[in-house]
């Protein structure tokens, strides 16, 4: 009888232990807390590059990755790409020194330029030309026809400091004798023009303003957006966001960069970069391009935060 | 051969328990055992159940954890990146640390407070194209299950989440626990239901063992209640039945035993009454004509003075002389004077005198009564010691006997025994079985008892017991006659008479 009753309470024994399915992988003591080791530095000094949020961080790193990879093979040293939520932050990044190439807006450019010295390298050619526009667009449902259609409704801009995105929206509504906030029943920044043209699409937003480059690079890349979304007013040219440098960059480095971004072109090895990106060539540029922005930036005050 | 000794090990252990026990075995054992296979079923399935949801959960929250996490990485936004672990642990309870790693391999992220364990960042690598990766850890806090998943491709890193088996664990424990507490509570009824059904199946067959034990004793007259309308029913009727027949049958036989000894107490009187009226006869009739007869012989013999006729009248007076000896010795084995004049023990030491002198053998003789015996009694004794004497001298080849004769109290007891060659009482010797029967019907008439010891080589012993009251029963019952005892009496030593030494 012992043994039987012995015999049952091992079976119970047995049970309540209960054993796991999978091989256990190893041990870990997660009381043990060590200090995080330091990272290991980089081989060589990696050339900083920053690319303002034009589009979502995420489209950033995949557009620009055979890009940045094609920069790593010729310049032979690790490129770190920098990104960061507002032009503003990369302006001051810029400015510090702590990028030494940046992809920036044409306002933040501007920006940059007036305040510290912010040194343009090369533009980019895109369709052969130099130029680019703010593109209103609206659901493709919408009934508006202008911007003046869009009044009480809610708006997105793309970054405080962004030429297409909000400075020249912002421009048109004043022409109508308005602030945004007056004329809009709510207004909202989504830092990237991809992200206004998706806040568009699925009717966050009744209307957004965003760069032509951004819009037909989204467009070539999801032809559906052409039923979702629909352009009602398309502003005058501007020059397009130009490639700059640090006033902290060493010159033999810009040097260095201006001559690989313009020969580019020439190079097969550079077409896959240049195609992921939508750009013709890199070409040379003068600040006088960018006179015609000033003007229009001098009109609007831009939040030093956003 | 295992399994049949195990049967045969099952068996007696079932068969020297109780009808209680073996169905309080059956209940217990049926509840304990169902209730232990369902409780490990349940356990196993609830555990599977939950494992596979968490390792879901830990690949759902981590997949969830590297998306959200892409844009605060590539923005290198650092504040967002702790909320979002936190959030992550605060919205999940069974998560135990989150932790994210660029694609450098360096910890960005974790919700360990002051360090990190070291050897977690190698335990569960991740190629850059798998949806997710998950492993089992074992820690100090139980298992882990660690799920990484690359994100943007493992471009810009890793989120790595573990969540902790602990609401597994507390709830199979609980289960666990939940179910023992029923095994307890059911088997607490089976312990009553087992009670009362071995009170409504043992009742009847206890009340029909008391019946028994009591007709084992001579009582017919209990009688067993049908308790219920099965088998064990049908039984006591049937047993009732037998009772009631049993019942009669000893009516019969008492019937018939007390006719027989009446028959008996008949016939045993008869025969002394005749041997006393013969005795009698020959003592007051014919021995007297034989003593005229050898009155007159004599005086012929002294009045004839013809020698021939002299000399025969000499012969006749010599055969009749002879023939009054030979009168007197019937007379006296007949029924001896001596018995009714006497009493016992003079009776006792003229039989034993005249034994001793036929048949050269020594037997010492205490009679130890202070009066006389009713008259049955004495010649009840006087005839099994007759025949005792007689077996001796016929079978014992004895060298000595002795006879003890005494009152005690209201009993007369009396011994008989010899050192002869002694016999086995349970072989029947038809003649000695006889003798032996007789004498114990004289004492059982008298409601007496007697017993006989003896064996091969060790001489015989035969006691006997008569109450004076004969109201009264003998001290030792029919048990004492119904098992004669085979043993050897060292003699006179542990003899509960007072035998004088030989």
């Amino acid at each position: 009888m012992k043994k039987i009753i012995l015999l049952f309470i091992a079976i119970i024994l047995v049970s309540c232990s209960s054993s796991p399915r999978t091989e256990v992988a190893g041990n870990v003591d997660l009381d043990n807390l060590q200090p995080l080791p330091t990272p290991e530095g980089y081989e060589a000094v990696p050339l900083r590059v920053a690319i303002a949020a034009v589009i979502s961080p995420k489209g950033t790193l995949e557009s620009y990755s055979p890009f940045l990879k094609y920069l790593e093979t010729k310049l032979n040293r690790p490129v770190e790409l920098i990104q960061r939520r507002t032009y503003l932050e990369i302006n001051d990044l810029i400015e510090r020194g702590e990028v030494d190439v940046a992809f920036v807006c044409t306002s933040a450019y501007v920006q940059g330029h007036d305040t510290f010295g912010m040194e343009l390298l090369v533009a980019p050619q895109v369709n052969g030309e130099t130029t680019y526009n703010s593109m209103l667009i609206v659901p493709a449902d919408s009934t508006a026809q202008s911007m003046a259609d869009l009044r009480g409704k809610v708006f997105a801009f793309t970054d405080p400091i962004s030429l297409s995105g909000r400075v020249y929206p912002t421009y048109v509504v004043q022409q109508l004798g308005f602030t945004p906030e007056e004329f809009f029943a709510r207004t909202f920044f989504t830092y990237s023009h991809d992200e206004a043209i998706r806040a568009v699409a699925s009717r966050v937003a009744d209307g957004a303003a965003v760069d032509s480059l951004v819009f037909e690079f989204a467009l070539a890349r999801d032809p559906s957006l052409k039923d979702k979304v629909r352009v009602i007013h398309t502003s005058p040219d501007f020059g397009i966001p130009p490639v700059v440098v640090s006033p902290f960059t060493r010159p033999q480095v810009k040097a260095e960069l201006e001559s690989l971004l313009l020969n580019m072109v020439d190079d097969p090895a550079a077409q896959e970069a240049l195609s992921a990106v939508e750009i013709d060539r890199f070409v040379l540029i003068d600040d006088s391009a960018y006179d015609g922005v000033r003007a229009l930036v001098s009109d609007i005050p831009i939040p030093e935060t956003p | 051969m295992i399994f049949q000794k195990l049967i045969q090990r099952f068996w007696d252990l079932a068969g020297a328990v109780s009808i209680r026990t073996k169905i309080l075995g059956i209940v217990l054992g049926l509840v304990v055992l169902f209730g232990v296979v369902v409780t490990i079923q349940a356990r196993y399935a609830l555990t599977a159940t939950m494992t596979a949801q968490l390792e879901e959960q830990s690949a759902s929250i981590s997949r969830d954890l590297a998306a959200r996490s892409t844009d605060p990485i590539l923005l290198n936004d650092l504040l967002r990146l702790h909320d979002l672990l936190d959030e992550t642990l605060a919205n999940n309870p069974n998560v135990r640390y989150a932790f994210l790693v660029d694609s450098r391999g360096q910890v960005i992220a974790n919700t360990f407070q002051g360090g990190f364990p070291l050897d977690l960042l190698s335990l569960n690598p991740v190629q850059p194209n798998e949806h997710h990766h998950t492993v089992l850890i074992q820690t100090d806090e139980g298992l882990v299950w660690d799920t990484a998943v690359p994100i943007l491709d493992g471009k810009i890193g890793t989120a790595r989440i573990g969540l902790s088996d602990a609401s597994v664990r507390a709830a199979v424990s609980t289960l666990t626990v939940q179910f023992l507490i029923t095994i307890a509570l059911v088997s607490a009824a089976g312990i009553l239901v087992a009670v009362f059904l071995t009170w409504i199946l043992t009742r009847p067959i206890l009340s029909l063992a008391n019946a028994t034990q009591a007709v084992a004793k001579g009582d017919f007259s209990p009688r067993v209640k049908r308790w219920a309308n099965d088998e064990i029913g049908d039984l006591a009727d049937a047993f009732n039945i037998m009772t009631e027949e049993l019942a009669r049958t000893d009516e019969l036989r008492r019937e018939r035993e007390a006719l027989r000894r009446q028959l008996l107490e008949k016939v045993i009187t008869t025969q002394e009454d005749e041997r006393r009226r013969i005795a009698r006869e020959l003592h007051d009739s014919t021995s007297q004509n034989l003593t005229s007869l050898i009155v007159g012989l004599r005086i012929m013999e002294t009045h004839c003075a013809q020698c021939a006729a002299k000399a025969k009248a000499s012969d006749l007076r010599q055969v009749a002389s002879h023939t009054l000896d030979e009168v007197h010795d019937l007379s006296m084995r007949l029924r001896p004077r001596v018995l009714d004049d006497l009493g016992l023990a003079a009776a006792l030491e003229r039989l034993v005198s005249e034994w001793q002198a036929r048949y050269k053998i020594p037997v010492d003789v205490v009679i130890q009564l202070s009066e006389r015996l009713p008259g049955e009694i004495e010649t009840a004794i006087y005839r099994i010691v007759q025949e005792a004497l007689t077996n001796i001298a016929r079978h014992a080849q004895a060298h000595s006997a002795s006879i003890l004769v005494e009152r005690r109290g209201d009993i007369v007891r009396v011994i008989v025994e010899d050192n002869g060659i002694g016999f086995n009482i349970n072989t029947n010797q038809e003649e000695r079985h006889l003798g032996l029967l007789g004498m114990r019907e004289r004492a059982e008439l008298l409601n007496g008892t007697l017993t006989v010891e003896s064996a091969p080589e060790h001489g015989t012993s035969i006691f006997i017991e008569i109450p004076l009251n004969p109201s009264l029963p003998m001290r030792e019952g029919p048990g004492r006659r119904a098992e004669p005892v085979e043993a050897v009496r060292e003699k006179p030593h542990d003899s509960p008479c007072a035998c004088p030494p030989r």
